[in-house]
């Protein structure tokens, strides 16, 4: 049997006959099944209920009586959120997200109704998943089961008495490493067959699946190497779990709250109420549908009559007042897609500037892959968000449309007892408008987007590995 | 030289202990700027409302005026309404950062307005703020851990512990006074800073009291816990590990095992379907008789029965009476909704009792008034308020009176004290 | 009428569980003498040197540390005793000085710095040493240092647990000097050692540990005084006795 083979089997046996290691590591077994197992309940829960409030929603708007059109565009539509599969492992900013969304004309609804509002507070203090566990739990078993290897033979004169046996310090460390990868694979095992069961369904992306099993491999060899590199340079063990405890909270812990409140800070965000009376503001710039005598109305009017060659609006062959729903809708959407676009891009500079401290705490590089991967990202969020804006603008300009076209414009002035009646369309109409589908990203898409955390992770790696390669030659010297 | 002026000289001896003082003192006044920066934010946001509020509304009261028509001004008046964080909001920020704190209403149907939340970016809020309340429940207690792991053991290990415990102020009354000097010293670390942010956002004094005994108290219990371990008379590193793993039990994994255990007990009917099933109920006024309608609006405001009847034409007084219709129809909805998040802040709460970090958390974010009864009691001034609004437009919709540019002015304005 | 000696021990019995570690223990240490205490591993020296400490209860007899019993009012106990273990370990990052005043402090005493050197030059430390931080100290260093607190408590009680092992033979002549002035000032010390020579050397009685009692109590001067060879006969045979 090899050296290295040896070291490792020798230390795998120290570790076993170390009652509280053994009871750690069984505790972190047990609480990744918990994690997978509620996960995957929660996960599934949740799926069914969306899918549930969608076809009830979907049927509600399907089963409308004869309605005037633009009753249907207030009536608007409710859609929810679909949970990708990979969620079930890393559920990332779905409960800090609304879910279900209410689309209607004239307006651009926030999501509501997210998770965050709906807990107890012990929501943030984190959520159990098995994205929790690895990226939180399982970088502290290691450091308890390994802050000693080098340290210990070290502060207890072994380190010579073995090097006077011909054993190399490369063969040592290697050894060490070799134990301590062990217990990091069988550690994170679990979490991988579970995430392999849950996410594992037919249609699965696999793309983005052996990113993330990827990227947690290199997580937690990156704390291997770590937790050998400082019980390489620590002169007691003690001073080696001390230090390796404060690299865990100052990472794992501290940075990853830290940071993301001076990006806060850094980049404002304009909050809702002066983005809408801001809309507002721009829309009366543009123009008021309601002033007869407004410039933009008034050559938008004459516009519609040049091109039927009328010059009364009661002439069109359409129904003006469905022409200038649909242009007031135009002129509306393009102002919620500009200033949505900038929240968004405001955001998405906040989000960078997390990601760019990646290179400072290999937790948030990897935080942001496994969301990032698992489609739960704010970019998975803002995808969302646009496929439900593009539907909400196509679903009530069809509507707008169908006023301009089944609608009468004689009828839909009309104030008489049956004008009510006389200006609906027919209910069958409504179960031709399409449903909301959400198009999920392709496996590439969403594996190119865990690339950079996946980039600061490896350097990460091979940084940490050159310096223990160094200190593997001093090691003894002292 | 006294005593325990020895004991500092010793104890500031020691460069991992002054290093952790001086990160712990770092680390709180961060996270104390940052608070109060982030209040000091949202009160900027909140003295900022006047000033759009009153374009706004001019824009409308110039519409509104050609036609008089206090409907319109009822439906296109949009009424800002504010939760101005209470003082001591900078030290736990709780949900402020993903509930609305400011939030503008129509008189229309307010379950439909209610929910609605204000714009955040949900990546930044996920790993929780970084404030008074993180670095107390989070943090001090690794430094506790770090301070009193060795208290003992460390003394052992270098041979010292004989000669002390043969002195006649040796032996327990030594451990004593170390102890209550590194707990004074890292009690002083966190408070010293509180107090003086407290005093500058003018925190009342028994809160600031209550604070400073709850830091003490939470302390404590980190120090009876390294004592506890202590006693085992193992080494400084089985200590050190063993507390470790304590707080990671204790702070992150028991918390996060009774948040799936406390949603799965409390189930709470989405609030997806108060807005579903009240759309429903608002819609479908246009497919009934409108008499119906009133009779049912009348029949829960007697107050205005003798308004005039409904003629052919459109009427904003229907459409107001069918919009209090639909919150009227999922009001029960509203309660149970209401009561199952209640339920579970309860049993989360309920939980601090036994388990310190939730508890210094609940503690805390209620004193700051930042936690989910703060929420509901702006929600609860919310709807007071919805309320003074309707009975406003409704005095000028059933009577037929013209609503006037100076009729804005005489709107209700929302009121930023917990009595309306 | 002759006062009580300040170590004072008579028929004690100790056991730890079933396990009688002392067993009748008679033993008298009068002012300003040295008495050695040998025996073998397990013999109760070091439960001798407990009990005077209060650290362990006797279960009969009576041990008095002038006139107080250690069992029932430690703190008052110690205050009459200093106490140097086998490994005198001190404060490495505290100088001498400050090592002195703060185990001065911890005793309830407070004495001037200059005091404070004067008892460190008077236990043989050099003067470049007192503002030295502990950490590169010999053992011999740093025992001078806790002797020098010794006299500057002016305690009537010193105890000395295998004070000279790891000596080399300059500093436990030395050490054996030092012992002898502190003596003579009066003190009664409990000297516990392997060390026959340097028993022999500095005590005036020595008294053979053996079962939990004294075996043999021989004076170290006068007609009486002890045979260094028959000593050394007496000490191996009650070694291989206990070995057996």
């Amino acid at each position: 049997m090899s050296v290295v083979r040896l070291i490792a089997r020798d230390e795998l046996r120290l570790m076993a006959r170390n009652r509280v290691a053994v009871i750690a590591f069984v505790l972190l077994v047990l609480l990744t099944l918990a994690a997978v197992l509620s996960s995957w309940a929660h996960q599934r829960g949740i799926a069914e209920l969306r899918s549930r409030h969608a076809a009830a929603a979907e049927q509600a708007f399907d089963a409308q009586p004869n309605r005037h059109p633009h009753r249907v565009v207030h009536y608007g539509t409710f859609i929810f959120r679909p949970l990708s599969p990979l969620a079930a492992f890393d559920p990332g900013v779905d409960a800090f997200t609304g879910n279900s969304m209410f689309l209607e004309g004239h307006r651009q609804n926030t999501a509501n109704f997210g998770d965050v509002r709906q807990s107890s507070l012990l929501i943030r203090f984190g959520q159990l998943t098995p994205a929790f566990v690895l990226q939180i739990v399982a970088p502290l078993l290691l450091i308890f089961l390994g802050y000693g290897a080098l340290a210990r033979e070290r502060e207890r004169g072994t380190l010579r008495l073995l090097m006077l046996q011909g054993v190399g310090r490369g063969e040592l460390v290697r050894g060490k490493g070799a134990a301590l990868g062990v217990v990091a694979l069988l550690a994170g095992l679990p979490a991988m067959i579970g995430f392999a069961l849950i996410a594992g369904q037919p249609g699965a992306q696999i793309v983005p699946m052996l990113t993330i099993a990827g990227g947690y491999l290199a997580y937690l060899a990156l704390w291997v190497v770590v937790i050998l590199l400082v019980s390489a340079f620590a002169r007691r063990s003690r001073d080696a779990l001390l230090a390796l405890v404060a690299i865990w909270a100052v990472t794992v812990i501290l940075l990853p709250r830290v940071v993301p409140d001076i990006a806060n800070a850094a980049v404002p965000l304009r909050n809702r109420l002066q983005t809408d009376v801001a809309i507002a503001r721009d829309l009366r710039r543009m123009g008021d549908s309601h002033n007869p005598d407004d410039p933009h109305y008034a050559a938008f009017k004459q516009s519609v009559l040049d091109r039927y060659g009328v010059t009364r609006v009661e002439d069109l062959p359409l129904n003006y007042k469905g022409v200038l729903a649909m242009e007031g809708e135009r002129l509306t959407s393009s102002l919620f897609d500009r200033y949505a676009g900038e929240s968004f891009a405001a955001q998405a500079r906040q989000n960078a500037l997390v990601d760019a401290a990646g290179i400072l705490s290999p937790a948030i590089a990897l935080r942001s892959l496994s969301m990032a991967a698992a489609g739960t990202d704010f970019a998975g969020h803002r995808r969302f968000l646009d496929q439900a804006e593009a539907y909400r603008y196509d679903l009530v300009q069809r509507l707008n449309r169908m006023q301009a076209t089944d609608v009468s414009y004689a009828d839909d002035t009309a104030t008489d007892a049956g004008a009510d009646q006389r200006k609906r369309v027919a209910a069958d109409n409504w179960q031709r408008m399409p449903d909301f589908r959400f198009e999920r990203p392709d496996g590439a898409v969403l594996a190119r987007a865990a690339l950079p955390g996946l980039a600061i992770l490896v350097a990460w790696l091979m940084i940490a590995t050159g310096l223990l390669a160094l200190a593997t030659r001093r090691l003894g010297v002292r | 030289m006294s005593l325990l002026a020895h004991e500092l000289r010793l104890l500031l001896r020691h460069r991992l202990t002054v290093a952790a003082l001086a990160l712990l003192a770092v680390l709180t006044i961060a996270a104390l700027a940052a608070g109060m920066a982030e209040t000091s934010r949202q009160h900027a946001a909140i003295a900022a409302i006047p000033a759009a509020q009153a374009e706004d509304i001019a824009a409308v009261a110039d519409y509104v005026d050609q036609s008089k028509d206090a409907g319109s001004a009822a439906y296109y008046s949009f009424h800002p309404t504010w939760d101005a964080p209470a003082p001591l909001a900078f030290a736990a920020l709780g949900m402020r950062d993903v509930s609305p704190y400011m939030l503008r209403v129509r008189a229309l149907g307010l379950e439909a307005q209610i929910y609605d939340g204000d714009t955040f970016n949900p990546e930044l809020a996920l790993p929780g703020r970084f404030d008074f309340a993180f670095v107390l429940v989070f943090l001090a207690p690794l430094f506790v851990i770090a301070l009193f792991h060795d208290l003992v053991s460390s003394e052992r290990e270098a041979g010292r512990q004989r000669t002390l415990d043969a002195l006649p102020n040796g032996g327990k009354a030594l451990w004593r006074r170390r102890t209550a000097l590194r707990f004074a010293l890292v009690w002083a670390t966190l408070a010293l800073p509180f107090t003086a942010a407290a005093l500058i956002e003018g925190v009342a004094l028994p809160t600031l009291l209550i604070v400073l005994d709850l830091i003490a108290a939470y302390l404590f219990f980190w120090v009876g816990i390294a004592a506890l371990v202590g006693r085992l008379q193992w080494s400084s590193v089985a200590n050190a590990a063993t507390l470790a793993a304590t707080w990671l039990v204790l702070v992150l994994v028991v918390p996060t095992l009774a948040n799936v255990a406390i949603n799965r007990a409390i189930p709470v009917d989405q609030g997806a379907e108060i807005a579903l099933a009240q759309r429903e109920a608002v819609n479908g006024a246009w497919e009934i008789p409108r008499e119906q309608t009133m009779r049912r609006f009348y029949a829960s405001h007697p107050q205005w029965a003798d308004s005039p009847p409904l003629g052919t034409e459109f009427h904003y007084k229907w459409y107001l009476a069918f919009h209090q219709n639909g919150d009227a129809s999922v009001a029960g909805r509203v309660q149970a909704y209401r009561a199952g998040l209640e339920a579970r802040d309860a049993a989360g709460r309920a939980l601090g009792w036994l388990l310190p970090s939730v508890g210094v958390q609940a503690l805390l974010t209620r004193l700051a008034q930042t936690d989910l009864t703060a929420q509901l009691a702006y929600q609860d001034r919310v709807r007071a308020f919805h309320a003074q609004l309707r009975d406003f437009y409704y005095a000028y919709l059933f009577r037929d009176r013209p609503f006037g540019k100076a009729d804005f002015a005489r709107a209700p304005r929302f009121k930023d004290t917990p009595d309306g | 009428m002759t006062e009580a000696p300040p170590i004072h021990i008579d028929a004690l019995t100790l056991a730890y569980g079933t396990h009688r570690v002392l067993d009748g223990l008679t033993l008298s240490v009068p002012a300003g003498s040295i008495t050695a205490l040998l025996g073998g591993n397990g013999a109760g020296k070091s439960t001798t040197l407990a009990a005077l400490l209060g650290f362990a209860k006797a279960q009969s007899g009576t041990i008095a540390v002038c006139g107080v019993d250690p069992g029932r009012q430690p703190d008052l106990a110690r205050k009459r005793i200093a106490y140097l273990p086998e490994n005198v370990a001190l404060y490495e990052h505290l100088t001498a000085v400050e090592n002195a005043d703060y185990l001065l402090a911890l005793s309830g005493e407070r004495q001037s710095k200059a005091a404070i050197t004067d008892a460190l030059a008077a236990a043989g430390l050099q003067d470049r040493a007192w503002d030295q931080r502990l950490g590169g100290f010999s053992k011999g260093m740093r025992q001078k240092v806790a002797i020098a607190v010794a006299l500057l408590r002016q305690v009537p009680v010193l105890l000395l647990d295998e004070p000279t092992s790891g000596l080399d033979p300059r500093a436990t002549a030395d050490f054996n000097a030092l012992v002898s002035a502190v003596r003579d000032r009066g003190t009664a010390v409990l000297m516990v050692t392997h060390d026959l020579l340097s028993a022999a050397d500095v005590a005036d009685s020595i008294a053979f540990l053996e079962g939990g009692r004294v075996a043999e109590a021989v004076p170290a001067s006068g007609p009486d005084r002890f045979d260094i060879r028959a000593l050394h006969a007496r000490f191996q045979v009650g070694a291989d006795r206990l070995a057996a």
